[in-house]
């Protein structure tokens, strides 16, 4: 038996009616914890424009290479260093031809708004009324492993490793910094720039500091996924990084 | 072959024996009042001590850190001491004491109500004054049950992870704790050191359980 | 007949059970008798003073014990009344000798030789190294009850101590509690449904029905033998 003709036009209608939400796509993007919120402004205007749906995963890159290796779900990785989009590279999951830098960052110290810290050089984290310095943990999180080579360069390393609080990823730093829990803290400028109870008590001048460079790239398990390679294309646009650089981040060409 | 991280080890064994004894005496102490007297606000209190169990490890971390930090209700009077909890050893005891109450408090609730008054009440005919009574009838007879609570307690401050990252962090060398240490060591992707620590924290649990149940099934009094 | 117990006015309610007596004990041994349901128990927990009555005034031998109107209650530990509860309530952690020396005042040598007259007496002195559940119902009865009787009371509660016992045993066992009354002479107030034993141990009684006292006095005037058996109340 054939449906009725007023059938099929309801049933056309309907589908048609709903194509918008079964063509939107979803796009999962694995990001260093320090993007979190310039990369959810960004990503309300692209889903405005574009009716995709954008799904973040922030954490310590560490933690995002390690999942991804194990199979988590990412279509778009973007590192807070090289060496953990090497590690992901090196298990064979990135498409090689889409990867480029993303944008470059710069590291500050911190402390928090009621600190007495005054004309703050490095060479003060050794003194006795400095007991602790808030850093991602610097055995495995970028913003961590920069602040201990920058520190190692000045030779001061040694000397301060025992009132490093190494924590979780950047955030937790910034965190601890606020609480008043660390006296001092080493952040990315981008994270320095959104706190409102943490100040910036000395810059690290972007010659002196290490390259800290945020490397962006497509899994190869997403190589036929247009969504996700629209997305990156429009992280990579102008539009995307006039927000970067309100947001304090450099962006890389 | 992986190396064992002793310190952690040590500090996860120390730090909970540590947070058990703190919470044997009002942990035991509350129960009785829960288990022999009704009193306003008792259900409240009920709900208080049950939450560690049911709260998210981290959010019971959170508000420890609230409290404990150097803003913080408590910890700033400590800071005016001198006195540093989080990020030192001292935060991972408050931690796994905090985590590890209700079992202690809940066990001990139970072994109470078990013994019943009965006795209680002929002790008192006996001419035995209420300490004498707790003393010599009660604990005596709910000491099995109380000590499976401990037990139970033991394991799981040793297993104990969300609360004690947040307050007394994964600072290598003095706040690294047996559950700390293996999810650095899978950060790192030292998989081999992980595994060796994971063994030793099964066998730890392992240990803890059969303990606990072989205290409170022997011989039913 | 001087009042060696007086009950005024004591009162409880329990959800819908109410409680009501008035009541004068004199020495020697006094039935409390009733059905079950009728408030034995409950009475003689308001005596203990495990339970506080809502009204009324309890006064043994010049001493107050209870007087709800002025708030007094002297707490259980310091009424010098030995209770024997129907499960015995032995401590199970401990052997038969710490149980009975649980009540009885600081060893002296007159207590030690109080003891071994009691121990003797209700022919327990085989058990003194044995925990409480390696004794037979028989034995727990014999030794719950000498250790009431250490504890040297004023007056003793036994509540229906023979009432989870077969016929052959209890006949047995009456004269052994006749022998006990007699030669121990402690004023005991006796809670049976059982008016075979209310005859054979008590000369007066108080009948409790339904929370309320219907008779009180001798047993003699109370209850009558009939054909069957037993005795039953006139």
């Amino acid at each position: 038996m054939h449906p009725s003709p007023r059938r099929l036009v309801l049933a056309l209608a309907l589908l048609l009616g709903l194509s918008p939400a079964l063509f939107a796509a979803d796009v999962q993007v694995f990001a260093a914890a320090s993007l979190t919120d310039v990369l959810q402004a960004i990503a309300k205007d692209y889903e405005a424009k574009s009716g995709d749906h954008i799904r973040f995963n922030f954490a310590g890159s560490n933690v995002l290479a390690r999942q991804i290796e194990q199979g988590a779900p990412a279509a778009i990785f973007i590192s807070a260093d090289e060496a953990q989009m090497k590690n992901v590279a090196k298990a064979g999951l990135v498409d090689a031809a889409t990867q480029r830098d993303l944008l470059a960052n710069t590291l500050v110290i911190i402390a928090p708004n009621d600190s007495t810290l005054a004309n703050f050089q490095p060479v003060d984290f050794t003194k006795p009324e400095i007991k602790r310095i808030a850093l991602a943990d610097p055995r495995t999180v970028p913003a961590g492993v920069y602040s201990k080579a920058y520190l190692e360069k000045l030779g001061l390393w040694s000397k301060v490793e025992a009132k490093v609080i190494p924590t979780a990823n950047v955030r937790a730093a910034l965190a601890a910094v606020e609480s008043g829990n660390a006296e001092t803290g080493m952040v990315y400028k981008t994270d320095a720039s959104m706190s409102k109870s943490a100040k910036v008590i000395f810059s690290v001048p972007q010659a002196d500091g290490p390259k800290i460079v945020y490397p962006i790239a497509l899994l190869k398990t997403s190589t036929g996924d247009d969504a996700a390679k629209k997305f990156l294309a429009y992280l990579e646009s102008p539009a995307a990084g006039a927000v970067f650089v309100h947001y304090g981040f450099l962006t890389e060409k | 072959m992986s190396s064992l991280d002793w310190p952690a080890i040590g500090l996860s064994f120390g730090a909970a024996t540590l947070a058990v004894l703190i919470n044997l005496v009002p942990g035991v102490g509350l129960a009785w009042l829960l288990a022999r007297r009704a009193w306003p606000g008792k259900s409240l209190v009920e709900t208080i001590v049950t939450l560690p169990l049911v709260m998210p490890p981290v959010a019971t971390g959170l508000l420890l850190l609230e409290l404990l930090g150097r803003r913080g209700w408590l910890g700033s009077m400590l800071h005016s001491l001198n006195i540093e909890v989080v990020f030192t050893w001292k935060a991972v005891v408050a931690a796994m004491a905090v985590m590890s109450f209700p079992f202690v408090v809940r066990n001990a609730r139970v072994a109470l109500e078990a013994v019943g008054t009965r006795v209680e009440q002929v002790a008192a005919t006996l001419g035995a004054s209420p300490w004498r009574v707790a003393w010599t009838v009660t604990l005596p007879l709910a000491r099995r049950g109380i000590a499976a609570g401990a037990v139970m307690a033991f394991a799981r401050a040793l297993g104990e992870f969300g609360a004690t990252i947040l307050v007394a962090g994964n600072i290598p060398g003095s706040t690294t704790t047996i559950s700390t240490s293996i999810y650095s060591d899978i950060l790192l992707g030292h998989d081999g050191d992980a595994y060796g620590l994971i063994v030793v924290s099964i066998g730890l649990a392992f240990v803890a359980i059969l303990a606990s149940e072989l205290l409170v099934r022997e011989r039913r009094l | 007949m001087t009042a060696f117990l007086e009950l005024r006015g004591v009162s409880v309610r329990l959800g819908r059970f109410e409680l009501e007596v008035d009541a004068a004990l004199s020495e020697g041994w006094t039935a409390l008798f009733g059905p079950s349901g009728a408030g034995k128990t409950t009475l003689l927990e308001i005596i203990t003073g495990l339970r506080r009555p809502d009204a009324g005034r309890i006064v043994m031998k010049d001493r107050v014990l209870v007087d709800a109107a002025e708030k007094i209650s002297v707490p259980p530990h310091r009424r010098k009344i030995g209770y024997v509860p129907q499960d015995l309530a032995l401590f199970p952690h401990l052997d038969v000798r710490a149980n009975l020396v649980y009540g009885s005042p600081v060893a002296k040598a007159e207590d030690e030789s109080e003891f071994q007259h009691v121990v003797e007496r209700l022919e327990i002195v085989q058990l003194l190294d044995k925990k409480p559940d390696a004794l037979s119902g028989g034995e727990k009865q014999r030794v719950a009850l000498a250790r009431a009787l250490l504890a040297r009371p004023e007056l003793l509660l036994l509540d229906e101590p023979l009432s989870a016992l077969d016929a052959p045993l209890k006949e047995r066992i009456i004269p052994f509690l006749q022998r006990v009354r007699d030669e121990f002479r402690v004023p005991t107030l006796y809670v049976t449904h059982a008016a075979d034993e209310v005859v054979a141990l008590c000369e007066r009684a108080i009948v409790l029905r339904a929370g309320r006292i219907v008779a009180d006095g001798p047993v003699s005037d109370l209850f009558v033998l009939r054909e069957s058996p037993g005795y039953r109340l006139r």
